[in-house]
């Protein structure tokens, strides 16, 4: 039976726009603007959900965003506030949480086993044997609430955004409007923030504030320095009122998380209605007269045929003159001013059929409403430091002392009339924009540019006038016992029973009971178990106190919080040719490179026997300019830098203070006083970092300017013995004999048409030219020498040809074969390393190793020419292991694998056989080799 | 000589160009036209030099922006400006005499995003307060943009809200992308290649390198 009535004053639905989706598979209809609940509701649907541990049969509550009983799944998005989200065509919304069906669900079982699930028992349960904890957790997974995702639900967009309000209002009821509004007229900009569709709070179901209401929306909609955001809550605050919001129903975008730097921060949430704890009280038809007032006037549904009412307070009042008008039999009035009181209530699943009130009198009904006091909602500003106060005679607790750029108004702050609560919200909306506007004028007083400001200068300081404490009776408990936390199935009794059993602080309280820690945090469960543990312990509410109402104020999603995934990616101008070739490509930091192009071991012979090209454009590259340069070399680099010849390019290694290896690369003289450093691809922003510390911080005195052109040249190794010959095809101002041109130099001029550099250096052992010409031209060098060198075989060549040939060629790749203990020493480096410099970074640390043995950096071979132990494989001496292999190749060349490895220095004389532990368990035996390098030791293919 | 050199130089913005595209100064530049309220063009082809010295050779102070005829002048980080002018064209000057210039043209990708809605685009992707008091016009400022580190410059157009973006070259099609996919919920679409003049001088050609 339709339970619909005639139009509302207030209602938000559009009759004119019909809705049909579905429940648990069976069609309904709706209308615009319907939540799930209050359209199956409508239709006389009573029962939504399970409860999450009992399994009982759980129906609307609060008809808003925190109801209890309304969990539901839509489409393949879990936990659903069915009372809060509207619904939409084609939507298909399940029950969670039961099988195999909402009405008959086997999981209620635990109902009738009620007594010996109390708080507490799966820790004293499942503890012991420990063994057994992976069968208890695989069991325990199938009981555990929520719904289900599908692992081919389509990722939704969530997004996130920033914003610089002046005041963010949280909460648009009366209250956080009018601040609002008085903060926009006073110039600041605003940020209002609502968690339900419309601004109002309780004035949207309240008759008689509509034209109030309705007035303040307009007033809003015209002052355009105030946003609105609805369907939004303000979940967290932080330092310096650095404020989280959730924004929903956007279009296109499921959920934004905005990051608020608000200057000032106005707390406006209303109350929220607290349940009554009594026998029965999570029955369908047990609800809040919040949630019966909200299902009238905003959906135009009848909650009941015939009511119990138990008020405390104006808003039961109110809702009973509500439902008479919706035509609901009011079977009986428990006023609890008076000293009435309703003692449980009983009927079926499908809801609520009797109560009993004091004096053991039974009434008939299907509708229990309660009406027994208010929880303030002081998250954000316990969030902000304060530590809220209980007032025994309004029976809620009250802000203490707010921190600077904090206010609130509204009923968290006091009670009143409309007009007095709105003087209160004006004052407190002027001042929040008052302290706003002096902290924006100081920040513009601050930036090196700013045009005078006078930070002290602004707005008359308005004192907000003193609210109001209405007396409350304190009503939290009947004399029965029933659900405390109604996400969690946490009963009064459950309280008892911690408090009997030691728990004498609520923050215990919660943790072993789990009261308060469901999807509501505490909302409508903090103060009543609080309460419970008070009369557990003879205690006050004020001496037992509060939970930490730590962020989110509301649950976020995964989603939400990731936002976009924004990881930059880099590439190379010739990252489309790549791309074209079927490279394969490799992740290597940001950069996306081409680890080969199908078969590496050919591209290693391509450039062993001819000519190939690798595209290193992500070597770092640092251009350094003026008189002091050599000095700067000679500090970060271990080896000598003074005489370096204009057209002269040089190997260098870089060490920090603790002489740990930390980059290495070629350093070339472009002109007298005018460097291109070249740093390992991922080093790069290291090491500029690194010399601007040194420039900066010791030697501000020297001239020299550090300008990092990583991605302003376009760089590609040319490597083989043709690659000469192809290169004098398409350069012609550049002299490239081995006499003019010989290892180890650099020179400027043209290719293709396009100014380069030109350095004859090499990683793969063979002749090569690294060249460096503009980015935007790289495409059209790299092109043309593609074009150019066809006759000559010449082929591209990845990263992963690059490592084997320069692991022929026994060249370290620093990360790889060292680590972050590696000195100088170790890696072989006696050659390079100058003590006799006046100083140079890490020298110390390198003095003190140059007179201790330490574990060297080798060759290694495999005396079994095809076993390639993996790297990272351990060196044993004996039963210990002493060193590892640092890389490790098959290679194509000498038809054998080899390595790279550390060893302690008893292992590291050439000859010496060790022991290399394979990942099966196995040994395999190898060789210390004299050279680091396997292939030409003697670089006589370098230097044609 | 073979082939390869007889071709004439081509230079390839970071990001890839919409049809229609010609060649222009050595650049492939699109053409596209667009009348969307919220437009992303590419300005990479822009000659950039970012000038070093230890004194203020251009009275300007970190985080401002100016206009010197056609060439954009920009305070980008203490003892650091970057200058951005037509494509093409030296920018030698006195002014640029006994410092040290280096040209970043090739270097740096360079995107305008332009329209009413360009600072709530920006919102999504940056965590700067590009209010007036905050960021007026010509503030310039280096902060993350996608996770991109980006020199932004406030340089409105004709009275609507315009950003310079500059990035590594490298990420240029990232940030490109970022901001396309920030930017869809108020109708970002992307145009060709805008003349590079200073606003007073914008004579409402489309397009003119």
């Amino acid at each position: 039976m339709s339970r619909r009535l005639p139009s509302q004053p207030g209602e938000v639905i559009d009759r004119e726009r019909s809705i049909e989706f579905t429940f648990d598979g069976r069609p309904h209809r709706g209308y615009a603007g319907d939540t799930i609940a209050s359209a199956l509701l409508a239709a006389g649907v009573t029962v939504l959900s399970r409860s999450f541990k009992y399994h009982r049969p759980r129906g609307v509550m609060t008809a808003g965003f925190l109801d209890p009983g309304a969990t539901v799944q839509v489409d393949d998005e879990p936990n659903v506030r069915g009372a809060h989200r509207r619904i939409e065509p084609g939507m298909v919304v399940r029950s969670q949480n039961r099988w195999p069906s909402l009405g008959f669900d086997v999981f209620a079982a635990n109902d009738l086993v009620g007594r010996f699930l109390t708080a507490g028992f799966y820790y004293k349960t499942f503890i012991r044997p420990q063994r057994l904890w992976p069968i208890y957790d695989s069991i325990l997974t199938r009981f555990a609430a929520g719904g289900e995702v599908s692992g081919d639900a389509p990722h939704a967009y969530y997004d996130k955004r920033y914003v610089h309000p002046d005041v963010v209002v949280a909460g648009g009821g009366l209250a956080g409007m009018t601040a609002a509004l008085a903060a926009g007229e006073a110039g600041a900009s605003v940020l209002l923030v609502e968690e339900e569709y419309e601004l109002g709070g309780m004035s949207r179901y309240d008759p008689a504030g509509l034209e109030r209401l309705s007035s303040l929306r307009k007033a809003i909609a015209d002052r355009p320095e105030i946003e609105v955001m609805t369907n939004s809550v303000v979940t967290a605050r932080y330092d310096d009122n650095w404020v989280a919001i959730l924004q929903r129903g956007l279009p296109d975008v499921h959920e934004r998380l905005v990051k608020a730097r608000a200057k000032s921060l106005v707390v406006a949430p209303g109350l929220i209605e607290r349940p009554f704890v009594f026998d029965g009280n999570d029955l369908p038809g047990v609800m809040l007269s919040t949630g019966v007032r909200r299902l009238i006037n905003l959906w135009a549904v009848r909650p009941g045929m015939r009511a119990v009412v138990m008020t405390a307070n104006d808003s039961g009042d109110a809702a009973i003159r509500d439902l008479e008008r919706a035509g609901v039999e009011i079977g009986h009035v428990v006023d609890a001013r008076q000293g009435g009181m309703l003692v449980r209530a009983g009927g079926r699943k499908s809801g609520v059929r009797w109560v009993e009130v004091d004096g053991g009198r039974r009434i008939r009904c299907d509708l229990v409403v309660t009406a027994v006091g208010w929880t303030a909602p002081t998250a954000l500003l316990n969030m902000a430091g304060d530590r809220p106060v209980y007032d025994p005679r309004a029976a809620r607790f009250f802000p203490s002392r707010l921190p600077d750029g904090v206010f609130a108004t509204g009923w968290i702050a006091g009670d009143g009339s409309d007009d007095e609560l709105a003087d209160h919200a004006a004052a407190v909306g002027h001042e929040a924009a008052r302290v706003a506007i002096q902290i924006g004028r100081s920040w513009q007083a601050a930036r090196p540019w700013a045009a005078p400001v006078d930070p002290a200068a602004g707005l008359e300081g308005r004192e907000p006038p003193v609210l109001d404490r209405h007396s409350h009776p304190e009503l939290y408990r009947s004399s029965t016992h029933g659900v405390i936390d109604f996400s969690e199935d946490v009963t009064s009794k459950d309280i008892l029973a911690a408090a009997a059993e030691g728990y004498d602080s609520i923050e215990l309280v919660k943790r072993f009971t789990t009261a308060t820690m469901g999807p509501n945090q505490g909302k409508l469960e903090t103060v009543n178990a609080v309460a419970m543990l008070a009369e557990a312990r003879a205690q006050t509410i004020a001496d037992v106190g509060t939970t930490v109402w730590r962020p989110p104020y509301a649950p976020i999603t995964l989603g939400a919080l990731g936002g976009r995934t924004w990881e930059p990616v880099r590439v190379s101008p010739m990252h489309s040719w790549h791309v074209a070739r079927g490279a394969v490509p490799l992740v290597a930091g940001q950069w996306i490179r081409p680890e080969h192009y199908g078969n590496p071991l050919r591209e290693v012979a391509t450039v062993r026997s001819g000519v190939g090209i690798i595209d290193v454009t992500p070597l770092g590259k640092l251009d350094l300019r003026g008189p002091d340069v050599p000095r700067l070399l000679n500090l970060v680099y271990v080896n000598k830098w003074s005489n370096l010849p204009v057209g002269g390019v040089r190997y260098g290694v870089m060490c920090a203070e603790d002489g740990v290896i930390l980059d290495d690369g070629v350093t070339g003289r472009l002109g007298q006083d005018h460097y291109l450093m070249t740093t390992t691809s991922s080093g790069a922003a290291t090491v500029w970092e690194w010399i601007e510390n040194w420039l900066q911080t010791e030697h501000p005195d020297w001239q020299v300017h550090v300008t990092p052109v990583t991605t302003g040249f376009a760089s590609m190794n040319v490597a083989g013995p043709r690659s000469r010959d192809l290169l004098q095809r398409l350069v012609s101002d550049i002299d490239l004999s081995p006499e003019s041109f010989p290892y180890m130099a650099v020179r400027q001029g043209s290719i293709a048409g396009v100014d380069c550099f030109m350095w004859r250096i090499g990683f793969t052992g063979e002749l090569s030219f690294e060249l460096h010409v503009p980015a935007g031209f790289g495409l059209h060098v790299w092109e043309a020498l593609f074009e150019s060198g066809a006759d000559l075989g010449v082929g591209p060549f990845g990263v992963e040809a690059q490592r084997i040939m320069r692991l022929e060629k026994g060249h370290f790749i620093v990360g790889q074969d060292t680590d972050g203990l590696m000195q100088g020493y170790s890696a072989g480096l006696e050659w390079m390393i100058k003590l006799d410099k006046p100083d140079f970074a890490g020298k110390p640390e390198l003095v003190w190793q140059s007179t201790t043995d330490s574990n060297r950096l080798v060759a290694i071979q495999p005396i079994d020419h095809l076993v390639v132990p993996p790297e990272a494989s351990q060196i044993m001496d004996g039963p210990h292991a002493v060193g590892r292999v640092t890389s490790s190749r098959f290679s194509p060349t000498l038809g054998r694998s080899i390595c790279l490895g550390v060893v302690p220095p008893h292992l590291s004389i050439p000859g010496t056989i060790i022991t290399i532990r394979l990942p099966n368990r196995t040994d395999a035996q190898a060789r210390i080799m004299e050279h680091h390098a396997h292939f030409d030791p003697e670089g006589s293919r370098l230097r044609v | 000589m073979s082939d390869g050199t007889r071709k004439t130089p081509v230079a390839r913005s970071p990001i890839h160009p919409p049809d229609p595209t010609e060649v222009d100064r050595g650049w492939i530049v699109s053409r596209r036209e667009s009348d969307a309220p919220v437009r992303l063009s590419d300005a990479s082809p822009t000659v950039k030099v970012v000038v070093k010295s230890d004194r203020s050779r251009f009275d300007l102070a970190y985080g401002r922006a100016r206009w010197e005829h056609q060439r954009l002048v920009i305070g980008s980080s203490p003892g650091e400006w970057t200058i951005i002018g037509p494509p093409g064209e030296p920018l030698g000057s006195d002014a640029l005499e006994a410092v040290d210039a280096v040209d970043i043209t090739h270097g740096r990708a360079l995107v305008r995003l332009t329209g009413e809605a360009a600072p709530r685009v920006l919102e999504k992707v940056c965590a700067i307060d590009l209010s007036e008091p905050m960021c007026p016009n010509l503030a310039a400022f280096r902060a993350s943009v996608a996770n991109v580190v980006t020199d932004v410059v406030r340089d409105d157009r004709e009275g609507t809200r315009s950003y310079l973006l500059s990035c590594e070259r490298s990420s240029g099609q990232f940030l490109f992308d970022a901001i396309l996919d920030a930017g869809a919920e108020f109708g970002i679409d992307v145009e060709g290649f805008q003349v590079w003049c200073s606003p007073d001088a914008r004579s409402g050609a489309a397009s003119d390198l």
